[in-house]
């Protein structure tokens, strides 16, 4: 009964025009964002930020939730008709998608990649559902010991998926919590590393670093890159799969909507683990394994559906532990935050309108999505053919824009320009910028648990591993620390390069 | 030569961590275990990351990690836009800038003709009107002396 309440309430709060306005306007350009390679969801959000600050709470998390979604299904266009993932996490959809193409058969490619989205983000939706409100009361019992562990594992974990290296994403989380550091000290109310710049007293805001590690240095990076446009995206065929593929397609949705839900949930793994990790098992179970590679349905049903049930429930550590699932998770605690709203276990029973909103906004959401993406794909497939060069100089302006348009400072501008390039010279020493924005969101509030938990402990440091809750947390950081150093990369392309060889 | 360029990585990394540690040690009040200072934090995190700057290092003087080749051109033309919209936003209003800061970037873009360029900006300077100006209602000067 009490679901049906919450629910009830949800769709109050996501029902109304403005909320579902919105919505559209944020899997539109997801979708838009998803479906041009260059340009990630993470840049998108990042954009988005200043335009959340004029909007309520509830609609902004609604807006750049539905921007980060819908990128997953935009993703799969370029993966099926260019061999070029739109996302990271669309790259696995191109090992069958892209010969479903050649063969012809382009548009029952979509038309089960949408479908499959669809499955999978509904099925990530309920586990959202179930599992949230649980486990948000038994994140009540934390203390700020478990709460200071819970961080260091959302910190390990999105420092190890870093493709250059646990240690070099270890750093960057560091220099991200350092960065954090600077502003006020809540506790004492010194200034910290400000150099008596009276604008740092604040903090470096979370929108400039943002903007800068994301937006420009990534324009940087990839504006010159390619040039030519796509012309080769063409014929799409027939759409409907035939009564045969809708069987086959099946099962392999369920299986890889529930592997996705499972990688989701865990902080900092996120979708292009789950769309590997369940690519490789549907291979082991699938009996039409050989036939993998090869333009198989069940291999763009089973990626699709992995990568969008974790969208969804990377919401899940986000919005009952504040811990974000990913890097676009944690600008959407940031957004949340500017907001005044303390991510946390509390979230949900003190803002029940917002949590529940947005869960049942993403249902709205995915019904847009779907069509957009079905019956609306030739406007994507033709976008595919315009060349895409035209947005980089139309994103570093709406950058400057936004920025201005928080306080009018141009200070902020100038900020900006300095970590887009300080992001650029890291890129290309090869550090992610990800962690370290991460470690950016959760280092104020790190520090803040520590501390607490040292005095309720009396000066004492071994509280953190005598806590049980605490000690369990840092010993799955420690495990997953140590699992970096088994060769996972290496067997799972193993896996996926002897099918294809085959 | 490009493999000491590669060292380099891990040493800003290094230099980085020692900023925030010894500014910690040296301005701020650490206080006790108990009851921590505003720089115990930095100090802790600092130390952490020199640490990590180390390991790195010595990571890679065994397997340098290549260095990527920069695209100075791509930076200047970024650069290029962002501070001419830095500077032509208090002169001449936010829209004006806009329209200079798009052909500014544009203009390193191969490729991309300039009946192109001056479309996109006039497009993108419409843009930032619809949306900012018109849906949101954010205190722009639009164009100055308007």
């Amino acid at each position: 009964m009490d679901l049906l309440h919450n629910l009830a309430l949800g769709l109050n709060t996501a029902a109304t025009m403005q909320n579902l306005i919105y919505c559209f306007v944020g899997v539109f350009l997801g979708t838009f964002i998803g479906a041009l390679p260059g340009v990630g969801p993470l840049a998108a959000v990042a954009m988005l930020l200043p335009v959340s600050f004029y909007l309520p709470p509830e609609t902004a998390l609604v807006m750049l939730a539905g921007v980060y979604y819908g990128a997953e299904y935009g993703g799969s266009i370029a993966s099926i008709l260019l061999n070029i993932p739109g996302t990271p996490s669309a790259s696995v959809t191109c090992i069958d998608g892209y010969p479903m193409a050649q063969q012809g058969r382009a548009g029952v490619a979509l038309f089960s990649t949408a479908m499959a989205s669809m499955f999978g983000a509904l099925f990530g939706v309920v586990v959202m559902v179930l599992l949230s409100p649980r486990l948000a009361e038994f994140a009540l019992l934390f203390q700020p010991a478990e709460y200071f562990s819970v961080m260091v594992l959302g910190l390990v974990a999105a420092s190890i998926v870093s493709t250059s290296g646990v240690v070099r994403g270890l750093m960057m989380v560091c220099l991200g919590i350092l960065l954090g550091t600077i502003g006020v000290d809540v506790n004492s109310g010194e200034t910290r590393f400000t150099g008596g710049i009276p604008q740092l007293r604040d903090g470096v805001s979370l929108v400039v670093v943002a903007m800068g590690l994301f937006g420009v240095s990534e324009v940087i990076t990839s504006m010159r890159g390619t040039t030519q446009s796509y012309a080769g995206a063409g014929m799409i065929g027939r759409m409907f799969p035939n009564r045969d593929e809708w069987r086959r397609s099946f099962m392999p949705a369920v299986r890889g909507s529930a592997i996705g839900s499972f990688f989701g949930t865990l902080p900092g793994t996120g979708q292009t683990v789950a769309s590997f990790v369940a690519y490789a098992l549907e291979k082991r179970l699938n009996k039409r394994a050989d036939q993998f590679g090869k333009g198989a349905i069940e291999g763009v049903v089973v990626p699709e559906s992995a990568n969008n049930a974790a969208a969804q429930t990377a919401f899940i550590p986000t919005l009952t532990l504040g811990i974000p699932g990913s890097t676009t998770m944690a600008l959407m605690l940031g957004a949340l935050m500017i907001h005044g709203i303390t991510p946390g276990p509390r979230m949900i029973s003190e803002h029940p309108e917002l949590f529940w909103g947005l869960v049942v906004s993403f249902v709205f959401g995915n019904i847009f999505l779907l069509i957009l993406n079905i019956p609306l794909i030739g406007l994507w497939v033709r976008l595919l053919r315009v060349p895409h060069y035209f947005l980089y100089p139309a994103v570093i302006v709406l950058i400057c824009v936004g920025v201005y348009s928080i306080s009018n400072s141009l200070t902020d501008i100038w900020a900006t320009l300095a970590f887009g390039l300080v992001g650029y010279v890291l890129r290309l020493f090869r550090f992610e910028p990800a962690p370290m924005l991460i470690g950016f969101v959760l280092g104020p509030m790190m520090e803040e648990y520590f501390r607490r938990a040292m005095l309720l402990s009396r000066g004492d440091a071994t509280v953190f591993f005598t806590r049980p809750g605490s000690a369990a947390l840092l010993l799955v950081a420690i495990l997953m620390l140590c699992a970096t150093m088994l060769p996972w990369r290496r067997w799972l392309t193993a896996g996926l390069s002897r099918r294809r060889q085959a | 030569m490009r493999h000491l360029i590669s060292h380099a990585g891990p040493l800003i990394m290094l230099s980085a961590g020692l900023f925030f540690s010894v500014g910690a040690v040296t301005s701020l009040d650490l206080g006790s275990f108990r009851r921590m200072g505003p720089g115990a934090f930095p100090l802790l995190v600092g130390g952490l990351l020199c640490l990590l700057a180390l390991i790195g290092l010595v990571q890679n003087l065994r397997h340098p990690l290549p260095v990527d080749h920069a695209d100075p051109v791509a930076v200047l033309g970024v650069t290029g836009g962002v501070v001419g919209f830095a500077l032509l936003t208090p002169l001449l209003g936010v829209l004006p800038a806009t329209f200079i800061a798009v052909l500014t970037t544009a203009a390193v873009i191969p490729g991309f003709r300039w009946p192109m360029r001056l479309a996109l900006a006039a497009g993108v300077a419409v843009g930032v009107w619809l949306i900012f100006v018109l849906c949101l209602g954010i205190p722009f000067t639009a164009i100055k002396g308007i």
